[in-house]
């Protein structure tokens, strides 16, 4: 066995120095938003690092659907789910789409849409809130899902649509001139080469459209209002209404909304990884 | 199997003038090499021909069918690429069966075709492994495999071996020639190695600066080169040239070259006083002994032994000579040598056309 050298104590030494502060100040949050749900409503605020009497309770007002603020909570959990689905699959439709037509037909002025796309954000999402409310209401869509989930795709389009421009322009052109050559048609060529190529991106991409929509808040509000068609998201904010917050209630649901982007996060992140394109050209 | 005629072509990209009205005919069955140096407009007249680029001017014909607006698709052509263009995602059996799969063939018809190929290239053991799996070699055959199993009218290469290196290189050129033998599909080869061109062809296009040179066999190319610019690009080492004015004197002729040397002519066209550069290849020159009336004074500067010949570098005048000897000469750096000129061996050319003065 080799023994360490002194440069690469001192490496590893600094980077525990940076790295440990940087993890404890990260979960620090979410201990004590998992303490909450694990202590009982008098011990909530104990201040204690864990609890004298730590109990599941909250985990079964919360899935039993027994508090006032909750009796939807399962419905309102899959309405999470399916906006945050849709708005991943749309986006992906629209951005992939976009993409293929951009960097690969190369259709002309393609860029400038692009850009003009990406222009949008330099008006922060917050203040395009109501603009928003107002196009769905003339479109009657307020008090739709289909108003959180448009608005949802047309906020992660832009940055979508250039993010896998960007990962399409590094794909060999010749595939496609070769494909062309094989007597594919643009759309065998988009189906059956460009997005098993593009397969890492647009996982990427899809989780991220998703994350986006299953966190948001402000627009989530905005557009819904009936209990039984908002997200989970907006119930918990709902909680603050009340005088007397049920805190511990509040953070368990809060740790329960956090595990699905968590799971998703872990099964996507192998197909994250690039190197899917080695052996097409020799560069 | 198909003929291929250019007529009149020209590309311009944007107001850039890259191919300036070349026209040549190329037969059924024929291993055509265009080769010139970079930027000479060979890729793009050969992706002409793919379909992967407009014409802006004249007509491409195969078998005497225009194909000017004839998608790539439906030209029947295949296509080499010099990075191999393989579809990282499928195994070398699905790239090479892609485009029959793209034509709905019958899934019988495919295997056969496909295993028909990969005995072909030696391909069978590699036939379910994917294209990051294979060595550059192997990449470069299935790519071949890909063009073969079309059994298209027409090959195109574009710079396929360049990728190799240089031991796998030399095989492969025996390989694709020998396909070529085999199946006698009209092919077209573009490169910018003259080595490969010459020993490949069946005829060879000399392309420069969006222009033909010259057309022709690859040893016409060679013992009579049109003009200046084919002399020094076919042949390696390149042709000795030596700028300097004739003289004609009592039935006699030779070059005079600045720094004093007289370079033999046999027989020779062209004018008393014109300037004219003196062509020589290496090989057709040699050692002579001191005083053999005709040879040209010499220095040595450099001595290169590679076993099978000998290349000295020389100075005559002011000018710097290659002679290839194919013996092991006793020379050293210094010493003085007079060369004799093979007679009937020299190619003289008008220094500003660059054009062969005919003898």
């Amino acid at each position: 066995m080799k023994l360490p050298t002194l440069k690469g104590v001192a490496t590893e030494a600094k980077l525990l120095l940076i790295g440990v502060p940087v993890l404890i100040w990260t979960l620090l949050p979410v201990y004590h938003m998992f303490l909450f749900s694990i202590s009982p409503k008098e011990s909530a605020f104990g201040g204690k690092l864990w609890p004298e009497h730590p109990t599941l309770h909250n985990f079964e007002v919360v899935f039993g659907q027994k508090h006032y603020y909750l009796s939807h909570f399962w419905l309102q959990l899959w309405n999470s789910l399916l906006i945050a689905v849709s708005v991943g699959v749309l986006t992906l439709v629209v951005a992939t789409g976009a993409a293929f037509a951009i960097s690969r037909l190369k259709v002309r002025g393609g860029r400038t849409v692009m850009n003009l796309a990406l222009f949008t954000y330099f008006i922060p999402a917050a203040f395009l809130a109501v603009p928003m409310y107002k196009t769905m209401g003339t479109y009657g869509l307020l008090n739709n899902q289909w108003a959180l989930i448009l608005a949802m795709v047309t906020i992660a389009s832009p940055y979508s649509i250039w993010v896998l421009k960007q990962a399409s322009d590094k794909l060999p052109y010749e595939l496609d001139e070769a494909a062309k050559m094989d007597g594919a048609s643009p759309l065998q060529l988009f189906r059956l080469v460009y997005v098993p190529l593009m397969l890492p991106s647009l996982v990427a991409i899809g989780t991220y459209s998703l994350l986006l929509a299953w966190n948001e808040y402000l627009y989530a509000f905005l557009l819904l209002s009936n209990d039984r068609q908002i997200t989970l998201g907006v119930a918990l904010g709902n909680f603050l209404a009340a005088d007397d917050s049920p805190w511990e209630i509040l953070m368990t649901v809060g740790l329960i909304y956090a595990l699905p982007p968590a799971a998703i996060y872990y099964t996507f992140k192998r197909y994250m990884v690039g190197g899917l394109t080695a052996g097409a050209v020799k560069s | 199997m198909a003929s291929v005629s250019f007529k009149n072509i020209e590309k311009s990209f944007g107001s850039t003038k890259v191919i300036h009205g070349i026209g040549f005919d190329i037969k059924d069955g024929e291993f055509m090499v265009l080769v010139g140096p970079s930027g000479c407009g060979k890729s793009t007249l050969l992706r002409m021909l793919a379909g992967l680029e407009e014409i802006s001017g004249g007509t491409i014909a195969i078998d005497s069918k225009v194909v000017n607006d004839v998608e790539s698709k439906d030209r029947d052509i295949a296509m080499v690429f010099q990075s191999y263009a393989l579809y990282p995602h499928m195994t070398v059996a699905d790239n090479m069966a892609f485009s029959l799969k793209l034509r709905k063939a019958e899934p019988k018809v495919i295997e056969e075709r496909v295993s028909r190929a990969a005995k072909i290239l030696n391909l069978e053991p590699y036939l379910a492994r994917y294209p990051r799996e294979l060595s550059g070699g192997q990449r470069q055959r299935v790519a071949m495999g890909r063009a073969i199993v079309r059994d298209p009218k027409v090959f195109l290469f574009d710079e396929p071996l360049s990728n190799l290196d240089a031991k796998l290189r030399v095989a492969m050129r025996a390989e694709i020639k020998s396909l070529h033998q085999r199946l006698k599909t009209t092919t077209v080869y573009v490169t910018h190695d003259q080595v490969e061109a010459m020993t490949m062809a069946d005829r060879i296009v000399v392309m420069h600066d969006g222009r033909v040179e010259q057309i022709g066999t690859p040893l016409a190319l060679y013992d009579r080169p049109d003009n200046l610019f084919v002399a020094q690009f076919i042949g390696s080492p390149a042709m000795n040239v030596i700028n300097g004015t004739l003289r004609r004197a009592n039935g006699s002729a030779h070059v005079e070259a600045p720094g004093g040397p007289r370079w033999p002519l046999a027989s020779a066209a062209g004018t008393d006083g014109q300037a004219v550069a003196y062509g020589v290849r290496p090989e057709h020159l040699s050692l002579a002994g001191s005083g053999t009336p005709g040879t040209v004074a010499a220095e040595v500067t450099v001595v290169e032994p590679t076993g099978a010949e000998t290349e000295l570098l020389l100075t005559a005048g002011d000018a710097q000579i290659v002679l290839v000897s194919h013996g092991r000469p006793t020379v050293n750096p210094g010493d003085k040598v007079n060369l004799a000129v093979e007679p009937g061996m020299v190619h003289v050319f008008d220094q500003k056309s660059g054009a062969r003065l005919a003898a």
